[in-house]
């Protein structure tokens, strides 16, 4: 019976395979695997959510009549509000500026006019653009961010931090750098474990942010207590995990992506105090991959190198380790996952940076020094929307979208969940129960089952009631009239006695 | 045969759920206990303790159900069963202990009987809590397990006439002994599998050169 039913659905699978693979790529030929996690941490294999769609390297781009020249090292770069892309081609100390088809190179700055005096970049690691459209480059070696306008002329420079909290002997050498809307800085500095520095629009140092607790274990502890002081000096120090590439969302949240041992936690929302208030979802676990080996090539917790905030609540991170996106929503939930370590088109070798244009994202690579670019897929593009109104509270609306994410890929459990929580709004509370099951969401399933319990109950309290009272009616008759009856007779009749 | 499974020998075990102390006691004085009867509640549980793993709700239930193998289950149960009743034999024959190893089968097999009833009866509760009302469920399982280990506690005193300092000595002593057998049982099957290949290398040897 079970098989007969799932026959149709099958054959339904199959065609939409066969229609997307003669449309597009057919996720055998992918140059990586795409999966997301289930409920209990197995890999389940989905339909690619982003599909390749060419790269950008310096050697394929003309200036000027010329040709601009291989990228060296590039480490850093990030889209204007207008769309342009920059590009820290951190080993050519110079910014390109892309347009947004990634095809034409629109400005390369390679030095700017600062109050008369010609100045150039030295290895400049970090690139941003503010949302007043000024451009923040982390001169890493000059130690100093430069700020200028879009047109390469200059504004000021951030530099040269002074505050009691900081050491004296401390060089400030900036690394990745973000500006928010009331053009604060913030910036990862190399050997900066306190956490991020943030700078005022005028360039003062503030202080820090974010930072990041040392966990020490109750065993480290105890160690530290029996060792003795010579011993403890060769232990490995404690120190915060580092920072790794920061972005700013519309409402000045700042998204922050750190290495982390555990692959627990690999980013964080910060709120303007600088406290985390990001949603960790169901399994409080926003590290990336949730199982990996402990030995060999590939193995650790992923390396997470950049974030990148996106739409609705939805933001990519980009894992160094195996080369993979992660997307999640505002939740918490990995919404999917692609991308691999390479040399085909598509993957990676050293990724460095992740930022999105539109609908596609864009990933640097430092050692091939070329930008990927990848598209979205029907499956992508379906799980971005259905999450985006979840985001503005239309989640009815959502319904559809996820019908057919399912379609494609029956086991999403968010696709799962989002149609069962629509069956509960819409009072079908038996359809909830199994959607909400199958996405093993238990607080919406227990909504919907103590809603379809008192139904149940309602239904089927006169029934219910009548049973217990013939019940008990025929128990008294039995306890009081026709068992003491019964052993009268075995007495007369000689026999045993209950 | 039909005599381990007769009605008396069914009520005793009614008898001795509700009154275990006393139960015991003539379990081992008047031979009223009955191992098949012991066994069965001990595969019983087994059968249960998988069941509850498979059809608990969803709610309650955070068991992936392609880790569940019942015959492997039933299998360790029952092989626990074995290790502890030989474990507690083997250190009560030292001290003094009067009980049989028929007895020690018997006592701790009749123990099962408020564990088997609590997980099946917590399955069946759980199929109407929702969330917040787990308490239900638990309280179930909990109360069914706690009447088991009192059971078996009383069961062991009796068995060999001690006192409950002394059974909780021998009880500690018996966690000890099972690990020692385990760890043989280990060792030897490492051995054997060891010695197996030895003369299988060396068919493989002969097969190849002569």
């Amino acid at each position: 019976m079970r098989m007969r039913k799932c026959f149709p659905r099958t054959l339904c699978l199959a065609a939409v395979l066969c229609l997307i693979a003669s449309c597009a790529w057919a996720n055998d030929s992918l140059p990586y695997d795409c999966y997301n996690y289930d409920y209990w941490n197995n890999i389940l294999y989905t339909p690619a959510p982003y599909v390749p769609d060419g790269s950008i390297s310096g050697a394929t781009l003309e200036w000027q009549g010329q040709p601009l020249g291989a990228f060296r090292m590039p480490q850093d770069l990030c889209v204007s509000p207008e769309g342009n892309v920059y590009i820290a081609d951190t080993g050519n100390n110079r910014i390109v500026v892309l347009s947004g088809d990634l095809k034409t190179v629109l400005q390369v700055i390679t030095d700017f006019d600062a109050n008369g005096k010609k100045e150039t970049f030295s290895s400049p690691y970090g690139v941003a653009v503010s949302q007043n459209e000024q451009l923040y480059v982390a001169d890493s070696q000059n130690h100093r961010i430069v700020v200028l306008e879009l047109d390469g002329s200059f504004v000021k420079y951030v530099q040269d931090p002074k505050s009691e909290v900081l050491d004296e002997k401390f060089v400030f050498t900036p690394l990745k750098v973000s500006v928010d809307y009331a053009d604060r800085v913030y910036c990862v500095a190399q050997n900066m474990f306190q956490g991020i520095m943030v700078f005022t629009a005028e360039g003062d140092f503030t202080g820090f942010f974010g930072t990041i607790s040392v966990k020490i274990s109750l065993w480290e502890k105890f160690w530290r207590k029996v060792s003795t002081k010579e011993e403890r000096s060769k232990q490995q120090l404690f120190i915060p995990t580092e920072f790794t590439g920061i972005d700013v969302d519309d409402e000045g949240y700042v998204y922050t992506s750190n290495k982390d041992t555990d692959g627990i936690q690999a980013v964080r929302r910060l709120n303007p105090k600088g406290e985390d208030v990001i949603r960790k979802g169901a399994k409080e676990n926003l590290g990336g991959d949730r199982v990996f080996g402990t030995v060999g090539n590939y193995s650790g917790p992923s390396q997470i190198v950049d974030v990148v905030y996106r739409d609705h609540g939805i933001y990519s991170l980009l894992d160094a380790r195996r080369g993979r996106v992660f997307t999640y929503d505002h939740e918490g939930n990995l919404l999917y996952i692609f991308g691999g370590i390479g040399t085909q088109e598509g993957t990676f070798r050293v990724p460095a940076a992740i930022e999105h244009l539109g609908s596609r994202l864009i990933v640097l690579d430092s050692q091939q020094a070329n930008v990927c670019i990848f598209s979205e897929t029907e499956y992508g593009r379906l799980i971005n929307q259905a999450v985006s109104l979840r985001y503005d509270g239309d989640e009815s609306q959502a319904v559809p979208l996820w019908q057919e994410v399912l379609r494609l890929d029956e086991n999403n459990e968010l696709a799962n969940s989002g149609i069962g929580k629509a069956y509960l709004s819409a009072g079908d509370n038996e359809k909830a129960l199994t959607y909400l099951r199958r996405g093993m969401n238990r607080a919406y399933y227990s909504v919907a089952f103590k809603r379809w319990r008192n139904e149940m109950l309602a239904g089927n309290i006169s029934w219910i009631l009548t049973l217990v009272v013939v019940l008990v009616i025929l128990l008294m008759v039995w306890k009081r009239v026709l068992k003491p009856r019964l052993a009268a007779a075995r007495t007369a009749k000689g026999g045993r006695t209950a | 045969m039909k005599d381990m499974f007769s009605k008396e020998r069914w009520k005793y075990l009614f008898y001795t759920v509700s009154h275990p102390s006393d139960g015991f006691y003539w379990i081992r004085h008047q031979e009223r206990g009955s191992i098949g009867i012991a066994i069965l509640l001990v595969v019983l549980y087994g059968v249960v303790f998988s069941m509850n793993r498979i059809y608990a709700s969803f709610v309650v239930n955070d068991i992936e159900p392609r880790t569940v193998n019942s015959v492997a289950e039933l299998a360790g149960v029952l092989i626990l069963y074995l290790v502890l009743c030989v474990g507690n034999w083997s250190v009560t024959c030292l001290m003094e202990g009067e009980g049989r190893f028929k007895d020690i089968l018997i006592a701790v097999g009749y123990s099962m009987l408020p564990m088997v009833v609590g997980t099946v009866l917590a399955t069946i509760v759980s199929q109407g809590v929702a969330e917040n009302e787990e308490a239900f469920y638990s309280i179930i399982m909990g109360l069914g397990t706690a009447y088991t280990v009192i059971m078996m506690l009383i069961g062991i005193m009796q068995v060999h006439n001690y006192t409950l300092g002394k059974t909780l000595t021998t009880l500690f002593l018996t966690v000890v002994a099972m690990f020692i057998i385990i760890f043989l049982a280990l060792l030897v099957f490492n051995f054997i599998t060891q010695v197996y290949s030895f003369f299988r290398s060396i068919y493989t040897e002969l097969v190849f050169r002569v």
